[in-house]
């Protein structure tokens, strides 16, 4: 196969004065937009096929063998030697003039469109539009809240049809839900059945104006108040680029990053609710202690210094790989054991999204066999298998890590609970947790707050064993601590370097 | 033999028009039908294309781009899956010289379309026919079961190492299945939309392959410059635009029909000649190639040579050679409003400007007195040429320029009359 396949060749084009080297037939827009030149653009999206339609990349070709009309830059290729301008007088009033066509019939509600301040009509209006409207005449007024299905809404009066959302349903999901109806200034963005695909909130974040906004989002958060974290899904083993919209009032949404390697330019619906326990009202602000199912506050350093021995620890595969480290340095393999979400759904849906959920399962395997020197067996170490439980019964205090997200998988809600049910009453439990809102919640005796995933810097493996990092955004919960932390307030307590095992005797 | 069942070859197109059933293939064939085809099994595919080229047809769609010269564009690999179509869409208001052609000589086309498959290497063909013309299509349908069954199509024709399969499918009815990547999008199964070019459809047409498309009368001349060759075509015509065209002639003149005359004919010649003079009022306005085709003036109109270089120095174009000639009864605002009504009707909605130009610009011509912003007449008509002029060279076709440029040509050509009809919807 590779010698069939065409070597690349680096070529050399000029844009405007800027000498840009990019690979010969690849796309002239993509080329410059990569080497960072601001050009006006609505349908033309890298992950989808060119359409041509919004006529705003236009550019001039300067030479002897130029075409003499300007052409839309989205349609065109490098080739060697090629100069074209997107500042000729031609071609900057064409792109004025298009502007204002695109807002001949938009409705111009700004002041209550989720859209405003990342919309691409205000942005290109103020760069090249600026001009006072000549549109007098009645507009074109079409429907404006549609529920299209899944987490989109549509308001068919703001859309400048751009068709990158009927191409993302076409060519991505190939489910076909969106399509364009009728002609001329009638047409319009239409779901010819209700979003069905587990993908349908992508179309919100390609549609460069206010035409798809999430309901999930909408009416939350006014976004120049919002900044991005950029860091890693952990909602399956694929670990998709994302970026989570927050400020100090919480975490408002979660946006795929563009990133080749592994999710390309997209995400699916279920990583997008990975964001909602950041914030959540039933955030652990402090330790609580279960006082016959009513938790009340408590000091953690005290009941964690007179625990009843044999301890054990059961890890949930959400952890980073630094912070598996700390705790397989502090804690004899004997007792550590763990937690695994069951599978949900296909294995992989031929996407993005994987059954999986276990998000940093390798790189837990990966510091297991570091620190102890051993491959880890899942039979005897799974909980929720029969071998690990058994092994379970002797222990007097055991502290439990709530696997993150636990919320957004349906078959691990209940399987959980069982678990912690089937652990032996005399037993102590102390959940390490994030919110006190998973269920089974009463079968515990303390609960301690930990940093979600958004709180710690450090890093995970994914399915692939690439490396993907996460970052430390606003931190929701001042007095959360990290699980090596806490493992290592007891070793302190107990004056012992392995204190979680020799305290026992 | 009576002389009224022998062809007129001193017609092109119309050659055989004057016979009685000349639409049965018998009747075709009695009157040196299918000769041409038979004639060009004899020679190259090669020196076929060559004559093509010499004899300067040019594509009588509208756009007048030389047909052999498109031909060569054509993928030159005989083996390899291509289609020829056919455009009998006819969409451009004004035009029914296609109709006339093939309601009444159905197998001109198909012998026009067997030497031209011939030539290009193609196996399969489609005669894309305009939804409105059902009865023409069943002639279509009728004549090509007929030259099935004469062995003039399917499999090894005449014996030959050449299989030609072809087919009519009607259209849905929009204008824009006109334009070639348009027809091609709407045989796809696809919603009628030009597709962006490049690749152009010589390259990757209908379902990805090379496809060639010719309109109707662009083919129906081939059989005429195989028989007689290129150089006798060229008597006819000038030395830019050769040849002989159909003009279809509506409006205000007492004969109005289908005429074919050498290009370059006066159009004065047309008016007063073929079709009889002005019906009751004297002459006002041209619209000289269908309603995409800037208005001409009365004065211009009777200078004017109808071949695509003369028109074209008035400012116009010879386009599909639509003549609607209008007399001085009639209200300029009022053709300007529908001209604009149907393009807004028309627009497929891909392209920004075009889609929201075609509809502004209908609501500016039909602005209401209680529009009070741009008010002054200049000034609605300055915001009209300025729409206009914004909306050309903008888009994937030519439909947005067919909207812009006789709504320009009529701002410039009849300014006093415009602005008397605007500075009224103020009062």
């Amino acid at each position: 196969m590779s010698d069939i396949k065409k070597e690349k060749k680096i070529v050399t084009f000029k844009w405007n004065d800027q000498e840009i080297q990019a690979e010969e037939g690849s796309n002239l827009l993509k080329a410059a937009l990569d080497h960072g030149i601001e050009v006006a653009h609505y349908c033309y999206h890298p992950g989808l096929s060119v359409s041509g339609v919004c006529r705003m990349c236009m550019v001039e070709q300067i030479g002897d063998k130029a075409p003499p009309r300007p052409y839309p830059s989205c349609n065109a290729t490098v080739s060697e030697g090629i100069h074209v301008r997107n500042d000729t007088p031609k071609v900057t009033s064409a792109v004025q003039s298009t502007l204002e066509f695109h807002l001949v019939n938009h409705p111009l509600d700004c002041t209550i469109c989720d859209q405003a301040g990342e919309c691409k009509l205000q942005e290109y209006y103020m760069e090249h539009g600026a001009y006072d409207s000549s549109m007098v005449d009645k507009k074109v007024h079409k429907e404006k809240v549609q529920d299209i299905g899944r987490n989109v809404m549509l308001d068919a009066e703001r859309c400048i049809l751009c068709s990158r959302c009927v191409r993302f349903t076409a060519e991505i999901t190939k489910t076909h839900e969106l399509g364009i109806l009728n002609r001329g200034d009638h047409a319009e963005i239409t779901a010819i059945e209700p979003l069905k695909n587990d993908y349908a909130a992508n179309v919100v974040d390609i549609c460069p104006v206010g035409a798809l906004t999430s309901k999930d989002f909408r009416f939350n958060q006014r976004v120049w108040f919002l900044e991005d974290l950029e860091t890693t899904c952990l909602g399956c083993v694929t670990g998709c680029s994302v970026k989570i919209s927050q400020n100090h009032n919480g975490a408002f949404r979660v946006r795929p990053r563009e990133d080749q390697e592994v999710n390309g330019y997209w995400m699916c619906d279920e990583g997008r609710e990975i964001y909602k326990h950041l914030s959540s009202l039933g955030r652990l602000q402090f330790p609580l202690k279960n006082n016959s199912g009513l938790f009340i506050p408590t000091e953690s350093e005290q009941f964690l210094s007179t625990l009843p021995r044999p301890m054990a620890i059961i890890l949930s595969t959400h952890l980073t790989v630094e912070e598996y480290e700390a705790i397989f340095h502090l804690i004899p393999e004997d007792q550590v054991y763990f937690y695994r979400l069951p599978e949900e759904g296909p294995e992989f849906d031929s996407l993005l999204k994987r059954s999986d959920k276990n998000a940093n399962r390798l790189g837990l395997e990966k510091s297991y066999y570091k620190a102890y020197n051993n491959v880890l067996n899942w039979t005897t170490k799974d909980c929720s298998l029969a071998g690990a439980k058994e092994k379970l019964n002797s222990v007097k205090s055991c502290f439990i890590v709530v696997p993150e997200f636990l919320p957004h998988f349906i078959k691990a809600k209940n399987n959980f609970e069982n678990f912690l049910h089937s652990l032996p009453k005399e037993c102590l439990k102390i959940a390490l947790a994030y919110d006190d809102l998973f269920q089974g919640i009463n079968h515990c005796d303390y609960l301690l707050p930990v940093p979600t995933f958004a709180e710690k810097d450090g890093t995970f493996f994914n399915f692939k064993e690439q490396a993907r990092t996460l970052k430390k955004g606003i931190v929701y919960s001042q007095q959360a601590q990290s699980v090596p932390d806490y493992l290592a307030l007891i070793t302190k307590t107990t004056n012992n370097s392995k204190g979680f095992s020799h305290a026992a005797q | 033999m009576n002389s009224n069942l022998q062809p007129n070859f001193n017609y092109v197109l119309l050659s055989h028009h004057h016979i009685p059933n000349v639409q049965e293939i018998e009747v075709y064939e009695q009157a040196e039908g299918y000769s041409a085809f038979k004639k060009s099994l004899s020679l190259t595919p090669d020196f076929i294309k060559e004559e093509v080229k010499a004899s300067g047809l040019r594509g009588r769609g509208g756009a007048g781009f030389p047909t052999g010269i498109k031909w060569g564009f054509f993928s030159k690999d005989r083996e390899a899956k291509k289609y020829l179509l056919c455009n009998a869409d006819e969409s451009e208001p004004g035009t029914f010289k296609d109709r006339f052609l093939v309601e009444k000589n159905p197998h001109l086309l198909i012998e026009g379309m067997l030497i031209s498959a011939w030539a290009l290497g193609t196996q399969k063909g489609y005669i894309y026919i305009r939804g409105e013309f059902y009865h023409q299509a069943k002639i279509l349908e009728k004549a090509i079961t007929q030259a099935y069954q004469k062995g003039y199509l399917g499999k090894n024709i005449l014996g030959k190492d050449f299989s030609f399969d072809l087919y009519v499918h009607r259209g849905a009815g929009a204008y824009i299945c006109g334009e070639e990547t348009g027809m091609i999008s709407s045989l796809e199964g696809k919603k009628g939309q030009p597709k962006l070019k490049p690749p152009f459809p010589a390259i990757k047409g209908y379902r990805g392959y090379p496809t060639m498309v010719n309109n109707v009368e662009s083919l129906a001349a081939v059989p005429w410059i195989i028989s007689f060759g290129a150089a006798r075509y060229r008597q006819w015509g000038t030395e830019k635009s050769p040849g002989t065209k159909l003009f279809s002639i509506s409006g205000d003149v007492k004969k109005a029909g289908v005429i074919e005359v050498p290009l370059g004919t006066p159009l004065k010649n047309i008016i007063e000649d073929h079709c009889g003079g002005m019906r009751e009022a004297p002459l006002k306005a041209v619209i000289p190639g269908g309603s995409s085709a800037p208005i001409l003036t009365a004065e211009q109109a009777y200078k004017v040579k109808m071949d695509y270089e003369d028109v074209a120095s008035y400012g116009s174009m010879l386009g599909s050679g639509a003549i609607i000639v209008l007399d001085q009864t009639r209200s300029i605002a009022e053709i300007l409003k529908w001209t604009l009504e149907f393009y807004h009707h028309e627009s497929c909605g891909q392209c920004t400007p075009c889609r929201e130009g075609t509809g502004w610009m209908e609501k500016i011509a039909k602005r209401r007195p209680s529009v009070e912003k741009t008010s002054t007449p200049e000034e609605v008509m300055d915001l009209l040429n300025r729409v206009a002029q914004n909306m050309r060279g903008q888009t994937i076709c030519a439909l947005a320029a067919a909207a812009a440029m006789p709504t320009q040509g009529i701002l410039k050509a009849f300014p006093e009359e415009m602005k008397a009809y605007f500075g009224n919807l103020k009062s």
